[in-house]
């Protein structure tokens, strides 16, 4: 029976409280009775702890008195009920603050208790000592750390780790005791009787205490770590399975540290990779696997196979948990270097039939990521045996893996859309599952336009049967969307308007909307009269939804057929998308202003738009940096040796607030936009055309930080200086940026907008304007930021008036305009030929010193041209010693295409560049391919 | 058979009921001190307390469970956690310290006005008498305000601890007066 059960029925005969308030009292009464009864005492104990386990709680007052009742037991001697005495003082310590009155009892058991009772006692020192009795216990503590029994020697150590927060200066004197405990092989006591099948033999578990106090107690020492590890490494003194991992965790800090140290301990690593525990390899190939990713230059080719192939032998054995284990690190490797972990696709493949169903999805997305064009293919169809079989939310999970797939391979899109629609049609499975399916599939539409066809034409035979009204009303909207721009629309016509004859009000509307899109978009007059017939039958519906949408396209049909409005077809067919953001602010400032503003409509035009490809070409970029996102995260969880697990908890924490910071960062754009069009200087200049991301021109912890953000006109270009003041009790009067030129004057500065005041903590931002005379004019600026600063008077918040203040200023980085500025991501379903058809061309070389990964410089190329790669070739391999990106943008003014394939190759005395740049615009085109970097 | 009929008399007689016995004053006064010397005869080094020390020991076929409660500042609130069931208290005091008499004496009207301790007999320890410029038991009792004290019994015994004297005259007499009122 499990516990919740056992709970549950519990619950039914007795009321929670009066259960909870009945042991109460049996426990007042009881553990105040004169003699002590030992075993009723025990029980009553027991039940208290059950109450408390089960997350029940006292009000302090009463924990107080249980607390002082328990205490009342020390005048028994009785070593059963005092082990119990023990456990309740741990429960109770954290609700009642009075527990260092059994302080003295404690360390008289200590002292003097049987080695039963001894090991609690000393554990429970934990909870009663703070910073101001810890020094009593020392002697104590020192003393049971070196005993002869492993369990009081385990407890002490134990108890030391736990108290060396509470007071460092006392633990600190343990160290040579505490080492001592790594070597000393304690067996019990009763190790005479050998063999014997009531006592096991020891595990020497007070190793592994003993080596996490002495690494805690050095763990500032980089050398004294080194000696530890070289100590322990080479002769065999480690027993404990445990210690042996936590040496390797050791080991692992120390190369994250410094990662020249690597060199020295291949060996070392070599040899564990081959240890006989599981735990001790695993961990042993994680460290190198993950040490790898950022330090590859480090990791000896046969090392890091043998690592790979540690993993691969552990993945066929028996226990559950190593196979898991050694399923996560290699799907780690996965993310970032799939090509290493082929080798185990064989037994990857077997695991898909495993019984335990996390371990055949972690081996079914693992296979997906080693996916490659060759073996896509029979990949898809290993899945297709296994989706039927698992649950929903693993097919989600499989789903999303085959979507990531299909986006990193376009050119493999034909059995993954078979493989898609099979499941769709044939797939047994909920809502959410299904939903999924169609994301993945709208994704491929949109991305592989190749595919389209054979995908619409699939999904109007689904929609033929389906049982989701969300479903159908998606596939509608992508029929009408895509449909006009095949070469059979009749066909999709009559699909849709079975739906119509069919179903229910909800899908037939939708159905209208997309039948008028087809009538709207194609210019095929016998396509056209027919919709408008069809549309005149339906305008006849019994629902008032259906009709409305019917008359009010059949009226719109009749407006383009006379020429006269392009509304219509906007209206129905859109080809720009909103800053939804910066719609939704502009409309509160609307509703919220006085009556007077109704009275002007409200101006849409001011909104930002975006073409369609502009839209993908974010959608895309964020799917990509998510990818990425996950990537860094997993390494930096790596990196984090196991013993530090608060700091875990950090990065999980900030990494489930990514997307909110996200968001969050979309809103800042919108706002500095809409704060610098509010300014009347600035509403001359027109439109803003472009704004780029805050950049950070000082460190995060200086003094004054300040982000910059490039505004973009027409004619003008706009510096904005957020500069926030961190200081307390100084305020910065008419803070200004002083920007000087680097070169060639381009830009002909205008004025200077400066903030008049920044107070302590905030933040504001001051402004500098230039006329630009070229279109894509180039500069670089030196900033000065100058201000004057005045004491505040802490009672009145105001500076004092006597204070004259003194004039100031403070270098930060530099800012550059770069031809990156002028582009924004777009999107290309074919990039080769698109490439091909751009009419101007430039070649530019570069020669890179520096000692960069190809990443690296992939991941500069992309931020400084601001254009979207394409192809997948975002991923720099790390095996080669070559690479090729494409990117693909648009200008921001008048968007013309361009389009960039770097080939890179790196070699000893550092990296080749080839840029070849192909535009609509030569001169955007030029400056692009020659302003790398 | 021999052991039932010492239980029956120790029922007839009350012995096999446990008595609580508080000892209470101030820190340093040679509370722990005293209660090993009843307990192993021998004296101990001792720390200060840290909470309470509590030893059970037979004297005159009595079984009493002797609590030794620390005398420090910070402890002394929880005194009262310990008062119920309590048949007698034996106070100590250091007849040396004169400077602390005035808070002793605070200490110990403020633990007898407790309702608990209404029925519990006093034995008060002159203690440190082996140190030269110690008290005497008569200037301890007129220093405590002992005659103050009503409805209540109670003594003082000069006492060294650390020597063995007066302890067990003081504890023969608390027995006595226990067996005669409560039992």
């Amino acid at each position: 029976m499990s516990t919740k059960t056992y709970k549950k029925s519990e619950n039914q005969i007795a009321g929670e409280l009066s259960d909870k308030m009945t042991i109460y009292q049996d426990c007042m009464n009881t553990f105040n009775e004169l003699p002590v009864n030992a075993k009723r005492c025990r029980i009553l104990i027991s039940r208290l702890l059950r109450l408390l386990a089960n997350g029940e709680t006292f009000p302090e007052s009463e924990a107080t008195a249980l607390f002082f009742s328990v205490s009342k037991l020390f005048q028994h001697q009785d070593d059963s009920l005092r082990q119990m005495v023990y456990l309740a003082i741990k429960e109770l310590s954290s609700i009642s603050d009075d527990v260092l009155m059994a302080t003295s009892s404690i360390m008289k058991d200590i002292q003097n208790g049987s080695n039963l009772v001894k090991p609690n006692a000393i554990r429970s020192l934990t909870y009663v000592l703070d910073e101001s009795t810890a020094f009593s216990a020392e002697r104590l503590l020192k003393s049971a750390v070196v005993n002869k029994h492993p369990a009081v020697s385990s407890a002490a150590l134990c108890t030391s780790y736990h108290l060396l927060p509470i007071s460092e200066t006392t633990i600190k004197r343990f160290s040579n005791e505490a080492q001592e405990a790594i070597v000393d092989l304690k067996q019990f006591p009763h190790s005479s009787m050998d063999n014997s099948e009531f006592y096991p033999n020891s595990t020497f578990i007070s190793q592994y205490h003993a080596l996490g106090l002495v690494y805690q107690l050095k763990k500032n020492d980089k050398m004294s770590l080194l000696k530890l590890v070289r100590q322990f490494a080479e002769a065999n003194t480690l027993k404990n399975q445990l210690a042996k991992v936590q040496l390797v965790k050791l080991v692992n800090d120390l190369i994250h540290r410094d990662p020249q140290l690597f060199t020295q301990f291949q060996s070392l690593l070599d040899n564990w990779l081959t240890n006989k525990y599981e735990s001790v390899q695993l961990e042993t190939a994680k460290l190198i696997t993950s040490f790898s990713i950022n330090n590859s230059h480090l990791v000896s080719q046969e090392l890091y196979i043998s690592a790979i192939n540690t993993l691969r032998s552990l993945l066929t054995v028996p226990r559950v948990t190593t196979r898991f284990a050694a399923l996560r690190v290699l799907n780690r490797i996965s993310i970032n270097n799939p090509e290493k972990i082929m080798v185990c696709n064989p037994e990857l493949e077997s695991l898909i039939n495993d019984s335990n169903r996390n371990i055949s999805t972690y081996a079914i997305t693992t296979l997906l990521k080693t996916g490659n064009a060759k073996n896509i293919s029979s990949l898809v169809s290993t899945i297709t045996k296994f989706i039927h079989e698992v649950s929903d939310d693993f097919k989600i999970i499989i789903i999303d893996a085959v979507r990531t797939l299909s986006l990193n391979f376009p050119q493999e899109w034909k059995s993954i859309v078979k493989f898609l629609i099979d499941v769709l049609k044939n797939g047994e499975g909920g809502l959410k599952f299904k939903n999924s399916i169609i994301e993945a599939i709208i994704d491929i539409v949109s991305f592989i336009p190749q595919s389209k066809e054979l995908v619409l034409d699939n999904l109007c035979d689904f929609i033929e049967d389906c049982e989701y009204n969300e479903i159908l009303v998606r596939v509608l909207h992508l029929l009408g969307k895509e449909g006009p721009f095949t070469s059979k629309p009749s066909l999709y016509v009559r699909h849709i308007y079975n739906r119509v004859v069919l179903e229910n009000s909800i899908i037939r509307s939708a159905a209208v909307i997309s039948l008028s899109k087809f009538a709207l978009t194609k210019n095929d007059p016998t396509l056209k009269d027919s919709i408008v017939s069809l549309l005149r039958r339906i305008a006849n519906d019994q629902d008032d939804e259906v009709r409305d949408r019917a008359t009010i396209a059949l009226e719109l049909i009749n407006a383009s057929e006379n020429k006269h409005s392009l509304v219509a077809e906007q209206l129905i067919q859109s080809k720009y998308y909103y800053d939804l953001n910066s719609l939704e602010n502009k409309l509160t400032n609307y509703m919220s202003a006085n009556d007077d503003s109704f009275k002007t409509p409200f101006d849409v035009s001011s909104i930002r738009k975006f073409t369609e490809d502009e839209v993908k070409a974010m959608k895309l970029k964020k799917k990509q940096q998510q990818a990425v996102g996950n990537n860094v995260e997993n390494t930096k969880d790596a990196v984090v040796p196991g013993t530090k697990q608060t700091d875990n908890r950090i990065d999980n924490d900030t990494y489930q607030g990514a997307n909110l910071q996200e968001h969050q960062e979309d809103l800042l754009e919108t706002k500095y936009a809409d704060e610098l069009l509010s300014i009347e200087q600035f509403k001359e200049f027109g439109n803003l055309i472009n704004s780029s991301k805050p950049i950070p021109l000082t460190e995060p912890e200086a003094e004054f930080v300040v982000h910059a953000v490039k505004h973009l006109f027409k004619d003008h270009v706009v510096f904005q200086f957020n500069v926030s003041n961190t200081l307390t009790n100084v305020v910065l009067d008419k803070v200004t940026v002083a920007c000087s030129s680097e070169g060639d004057n381009q830009l002909e500065e205008l004025f200077t907008l400066p903030i008049d005041r920044l107070l302590p903590n905030t933040e504001a931002a001051c402004y500098v304007a230039y006329k630009k005379d070229e279109a894509f004019a180039m500069e670089g600026f030196i900033n000065i930021l100058h201000f004057t600063t005045r004491e505040l008077d802490p009672e009145t918040n105001e500076p004092f008036e006597n204070d004259e203040g003194f004039d100031d200023e403070y270098e930060i980085d530099p800012i550059y305009l770069t031809a990156g500025d002028y582009v924004k991501s777009s999107f290309t379903g074919n990039f080769e030929n698109t490439f091909a058809e751009l009419p101007s061309e430039d070649v530019a070389v570069y020669n890179i010193k520096e000692d960069l990964s190809l990443q690296e410089i992939t991941d500069k190329l992309i931020l400084n041209t601001s254009c979207l790669p394409v192809s997948n070739t975002q991923f720099a391999p790390n095996d080669t010693n070559s690479h090729t990106l494409k990117l693909f943008g648009k200008s921001v003014f008048n968007g013309s295409k361009v389009a960039l394939v770097v080939k890179m190759i790196k070699s000893s005395k550092g990296i080749a560049l080839k840029a070849q740049g192909r535009g609509e615009d030569a001169t955007l085109c030029a400056d692009l391919v020659n302003n790398l970097m | 058979m021999g052991n039932y009929f010492s239980s029956m008399f120790d029922r007839l007689w009350g012995t096999n009921k446990e008595l609580r016995i508080l000892i209470l004053g101030l820190d340093g006064a040679g509370k722990t001190t005293i209660l090993y010397r009843l307990q192993i005869g021998e004296v101990v080094t001792t720390k200060p307390t840290i909470g309470f020390n509590v030893e059970t020991l037979t004297y005159k076929n009595l079984k009493l469970n002797v609590w030794d409660l620390g005398g420090q500042t910070s402890i002394r609130p929880y005194w009262r956690c310990y008062y119920a069931d309590t048949a007698a208290v034996i106070f100590v005091v250091d007849s040396t310290d004169k400077d602390r008499m005035a808070t002793a004496a605070k200490e110990l009207h403020m633990m007898l006005s407790e309702e608990e301790l209404q029925d519990s007999a006093l034995l008060v320890f002159a203690n440190k008498q082996d140190q030269p410029g110690a008290l005497s038991a008569s200037e301890v009792s007129k220093e405590l305000n002992l005659v103050d004290l009503k409805d209540r019994s109670w003594s003082i015994v000069a006492s060294s601890a650390i020597k063995g004297e007066g302890i067990t005259e003081g504890l023969d007499w608390l027995i006595d007066v226990i067996k005669e009122e409560q039992l």
